[in-house]
């Protein structure tokens, strides 16, 4: 099982919204979606894993940080990410390292930290048949 | 390459996750018997999101090159299926070298008359001054026939079957015809989805990114597979009226199509994303702001110049998520040592396998 954390991104997005759509004119049903997003997971996490191969640098000041069931959130203010030759400097950024159990299915192995992926995975489960 | 280091694998890296991820579940559409047209519009879904949220640059690349190749295909397999039907035709001139013009004569039926070897791709890229009629095929294989009026103007006649795709296959620049804006009433059933072709000189029809299926969408008036091909002594006797007649566009209100990517619907989903956004993640830090400017986001994202990104009021929510190999701290220093990320940075999606970062408390 992937990690389920890409799916807040641009491209994760926009394939939940498309299955949703679909899902609402009932050409798919919200099992089948579940299925897909599964399979974006994999494929996400294989790629990032083998095709990305780029390192980048930034530096910034820490507004907060949590760590919270094994999730950490960090917000930094005027950070500056470097690659190679890019800099792009933002205001406020929000990092979401992962959360190991951010696995379908994991129950067994994380029973304290499960809570907040299951409500994400619940959350999931709502956003997609909530138009139906 | 200096500052596209990144952004020249984005995409790649995205298109490859699509394709893995399609091919992967056609199979599963497979055996929930869901047909591969979903799938596909599950794929065109996803890259017209994409490609309007703007934080990918040049990406539809190979959505163009398919759509031209299935053009070639489709326009081989539309001349064999060309039928006859006792219809009115629009003779878009396919037999004749001059200009001809479009020919309205019923408009909610219209026979589109394919003229063999016509160019078909290539009309994308002519001006449609050159010859008078070029035809080129859609992704549902419909024939596109560009159209010389008499009067100099231009028009693109299309069929109507299914509206998908036709528009993106005009780029914003690129059309010097005046597209047509109307779609006739859409013939169900029996018929061969013959409809009327409204043409209207002046008006400028690209939808950029969304196509979609319904045929007021589209605005196009579209000419049926079938009828492509068709020569019919009928029709080329009824037209040499040659009188384009843009009243057949009251039948239907006239559509105009979105240029600008269709922001409608999109804030709707931008705010229920949103919306999830907050409901998933325990930062209650996220501006109070972001939902007001929810819909602004995909319009402006990307738009500034790069001093004015730094500004509050970029109201991208910059996003990390990634995952860690290590974080740590001593006294009010933090040490962040990250990979396997996507960043959406002031728009821009950006990758990274390995990120190291210094920060202070």
């Amino acid at each position: 099982m992937a990690y389920q954390l890409y799916r807040n991104t641009t491209l994760g997005n926009s394939l939940q919204e498309s299955l949703d759509e679909l899902i609402q004119t009932q050409q798919i049903t919200p099992q089948l979606a579940l299925q897909v997003l599964l399979q974006f997971d994999k494929a996400i996490n294989t790629a990032l894993a083998n095709r990305v191969r780029n390192r980048v640098n930034f530096r910034g000041s820490l507004n907060t940080y949590r760590f919270c069931d094994n999730v950490w959130t960090f917000v930094l203010n005027d950070v500056e990410f470097r690659e190679v030759t890019d800099l792009v400097k933002v205001d406020k950024v929000k990092i979401v390292p992962n959360c190991f159990c951010s696995l379908v299915g994991h129950t067994t192995e994380c029973t304290l930290a499960v809570w907040p992926c299951l409500q994400m995975f619940l959350n999931s489960l709502t956003l997609i048949s909530s138009d139906l | 390459m200096a500052s596209s280091a990144n952004s020249n694998q984005v995409p790649k890296v995205y298109r490859t996750v699509m394709e893995d991820v399609i091919n992967e579940v056609r199979e599963l559409f497979l055996d929930e018997g869901v047909d591969e047209q979903v799938l596909m519009e599950l794929k065109t879904l996803w890259e017209n999101k994409l490609m309007q949220s703007k934080a990918v640059e040049g990406f539809p690349t190979d959505e163009q090159k398919a759509l031209q190749a299935q053009q070639q295909q489709a326009q081989q397999a539309q001349q064999t299926q060309s039928q006859t039907q006792p219809q009115q035709v629009l003779l878009p001139s396919a037999q004749q070298a001059t200009p001809q013009q479009v020919i309205v004569q019923d408009p909610k039926i219209f026979q589109h008359m394919s003229a063999p070897g016509m160019s078909t791709a290539a009309a994308l890229a002519l001006p449609a001054g050159v010859a008078p009629i070029q035809q080129f095929i859609t992704p549902q294989g419909q024939l596109l026939q560009l159209v010389r009026a008499a009067n100099g103007a231009q028009y693109i006649i299309q069929p109507q079957q299914q509206m998908l795709q036709v528009l993106p296959q005009m780029q914003p620049g690129a059309v010097q015809a005046p597209l047509i804006q109307q779609v006739l009433t859409p013939l169900q059933g029996g018929l061969s989805q013959q409809t009327g072709v409204i043409i209207q000189p002046q008006q400028i029809v690209l939808t950029g990114n969304k196509v979609q299926q319904n045929t007021q969408a589209a605005a196009m008036a579209v000419q049926p597979e079938q009828g492509a091909a068709h020569v019919q002594p009928q029709p080329q006797a009824q037209a040499p009226q040659q009188q384009p007649q843009q009243t057949q566009a009251s039948q239907q209100p006239p559509m105009v199509l979105q240029v600008d990517g269709a922001g409608d619907t999109s804030s709707e989903e931008e705010e229920e994303e949103d919306e999830y956004d907050e409901d998933e993640d325990e930062d209650k830090e996220k501006d109070g702001g972001e939902d007001g400017q929810v819909e602004e986001e995909p319009l402006n994202s990307g738009d500034d110049v790069s001093d004015e990104e730094d500004q509050e009021l970029f109201d991208t929510e910059n996003v990390v998520v990634c995952q860690y190999d290590k974080i740590h701290r001593s006294k009010n220093k933090w040490k962040f040592h990250l990979k396997d990320g996507i960043m959406n940075l002031n728009g821009r999606d950006y990758v990274f396998s390995k990120a190291i970062g210094d920060a202070e408390w």
